[in-house]
């Protein structure tokens, strides 16, 4: 019989609420594998025992009491360190943020819990979110649950290491270029962007707020569309989570893909790639095919740009929102400035790490007077004719595939000194971010090494229920079990 | 365009950010790369949409409780009788 902690989310919250296990039993099940794991992996900057404790008690008290806590019943869950929870630290993986506590919780995380999820830690990011390795947080880097001299991806490296390492079931992160899917990727597990304005963004710290969406992180496709309904819908709170009803994600999920039109981007040369992620590629779009789906050619000229319309939307917004960490009105103050305008200068210098600082002289250098034009305006204007692009495409086709990254996990230290070599690791998960609209990284098996490789599925503005469909009909055929091997771990442990 | 450590002295300025002169050097480096990566977005000249900003809900202009002052001035890191204190506003600053 599996242990607690093997089961899926959606397993734990029917036991607990049939009250077959209490939300205690499947809590300590958790936090015991977590004491195995996280000595490896170094997931979290913080576990919240005491708190999950109290809280996974309370929903075995209205149990009891013949209450329904709700969706998420007892199952635990880790936050990225940059979604708020009233009184816990947030540090989005900064030294700026160092001593701040959320005065506030965001409205995805309000949402978990009063679904009855227990958050169980905060969980390791690059700092602010920049980065695709986990190597940027100013606090710990963390591995990767398949082979431990690896990355786990980023920047929700934390949270995704966590789920594939089997401290918890469900997890959840920001993704604002490929944040959370590409973890997903590297580390074996199913992650998704939702639609913008999908999910409320209020409470999350903002990196480039036209971008960002909170997502879910989850061991197999149900679970992920479970998180996902569950922190979904329009919030007062934030101008740009859409009122769009949000429709049930489980209800169709089994379905199928029979004669469902499936897009390969055309001038996305994955067989360029070579090696086990074209192999791979190649066994992915033949299980489509065997699923069912009709894979149709579609045409997106402009997708060859989007990291470097990205690298410039994105730094511009981190440069504006990234203005109000400045030494006065909380987090970090250098002790050394003796005037404001050098309190300003110093705070930023020694608060912020390198890749925040270098993002932050790229936007300022967009923005800047002279130059705004010739890069701003003009990776505006590139990307609106990628929307346009991908708005025919999803014509031709209900959906479309690419791999989720150009390679499985790299080692630990291998891109930390060429930040465009690191940039470009994100080069099939920008688009989505860019055009707003949908997209999810299932496992696609491993390569010969042994490594997770991923296939992403994009779905037009709000299509995430027609995402999840193929995600799990893709997930169905290839019987893919996240079982990670911890490689190298006989070397560290002794 | 090439990027000079100068430029990258402006650019810090303007952004309010402290190097030191080894970082500014290897910024200037790592950034030069960067931007003459980004510089492929000079193909699209004059072959691009004008750029629309994304659909946003206006919600009604109302007044709402905010933040109450002293859990605001919780997270501060120098405050006094309920405002944030910070040091002599004159002088200092960048390199500009």
């Amino acid at each position: 019989m599996p242990e607690l902690w093997e089961l899926s989310a959606e397993e734990i919250a029917r036991r607990v609420r049939a009250r077959e296990v209490s939300a205690a039993e499947v809590l300590e099940s958790c936090l015991a594998r977590t004491s195995q794991v996280e000595p490896l992996i170094g997931a979290y900057l913080e576990i919240f025992e005491g708190e999950s404790r109290a809280r996974a008690a309370e929903i075995d008290r209205r149990l009891a009491a013949g209450e329904d806590p709700g969706a998420l019943a007892g199952v635990p869950v880790a936050l990225k360190d940059n979604l708020s929870l009233e009184g816990r630290a947030l540090t989005c993986g900064s030294r700026i943020l160092a001593g701040y506590l959320a005065p506030y919780t965001a409205t995805a995380v309000e949402r978990l819990i009063a679904a009855g999820a227990v958050p169980v830690g905060r969980a390791n990011m690059d700092e602010f979110a920049m980065g695709s390795s986990c190597e940027s947080s100013a606090y710990q880097p963390t591995r990767n649950p398949w082979d431990l001299s690896r990355v786990p991806g980023g920047s929700s490296g934390g949270p995704t290491a966590a789920v594939a390492a089997g401290s918890v079931p469900l997890a959840f992160g920001s993704d604002t270029g490929g944040s959370i899917r590409q973890p997903a990727a590297l580390c074996g597990v199913v992650g998704v962007k939702p639609t913008y304005g999908r999910v409320s963004r209020y409470g999350l710290v903002a990196f480039a707020s036209s971008l960002d969406q909170i997502g879910p992180i989850a061991r197999n496709v149900r679970d992920a569309a479970l998180g996902l309904q569950v922190i979904a819908g329009a919030d007062p709170r934030d101008a740009t989570a859409s009122e769009e009803p949000v429709g049930d994600y489980l209800e169709r999920i089994e379905e199928g893909i029979a004669g469902q039109r499936i897009g390969v981007i055309r001038e996305i040369d994955v067989a360029g790639l070579g090696g086990e992620v074209a192999r791979n590629w190649q066994a992915s779009l033949d299980r489509l095919a065997a699923a069912g789906a009709e894979l149709v050619e579609v045409s997106v000229p402009s997708i060859g740009a989007a990291v470097a319309v990205y690298y410039v939307v994105a730094t511009s917004e981190a440069s504006a929102n990234l203005a109000r960490f400045d030494g006065v009105r909380y987090g970090f103050r250098s002790p050394e400035a003796d005037n404001l305008a050098d309190l300003y200068f110093e705070s930023r210098g020694e608060g912020f790490g390198p890749e925040v600082k270098r993002r932050i002289m790229l936007g300022t250098f967009a923005l800047s007077s002279g130059y705004y034009q010739a890069y701003y305006g003009r990776a505006r204007g590139v990307l609106e004719r990628m929307r346009r692009e991908l708005d025919a495409a999803f014509g031709k086709a209900g959906l479309l595939v690419t791999p989720t990254t150009p390679s499985a996990a790299f080692r630990l230290g291998e891109k930390v000194d060429d930040p465009l070599a690191m940039y470009l690791s994100d080069i099939f998960t920008t688009p989505a971010n860019l055009a707003g609209i949908t997209a999810t990284a299932v496992p696609s098996g491993a390569g010969s090494d042994g490594l997770p490789l991923s296939l992403q599925i994009l779905g037009p503005r709000f299509g995430e229920a027609g995402v999840f469909r193929a995600a799990r009909a893709f997930e169905r055929e290839l019987g893919w079990v996240v079982a990670p091997g911890f490689r190298g771990a006989e070397v560290g442990a002794g | 365009m090439a990027l000079t450590p100068e430029d990258v002295k402006k650019i810090a300025t303007l952004a309010r950010l402290r190097f030191t002169p080894g970082e500014e050097e290897r910024f200037a480096g790592q950034l030069a790369h960067v931007v003459e990566y980004i510089d492929q977005l000079q193909e699209f000249a004059g072959d691009v949409p004008d750029a629309s900003a994304p659909g946003v809900r206006e919600s009604e202009d109302l007044s709402q409780e905010c933040l109450p002052r002293e859990r605001f001035l919780a997270n501060a890191p120098a405050s006094m009788d309920g405002f944030l204190l910070v040091p002599e506003i004159k002088g200092g600053g960048g390199d500009a």
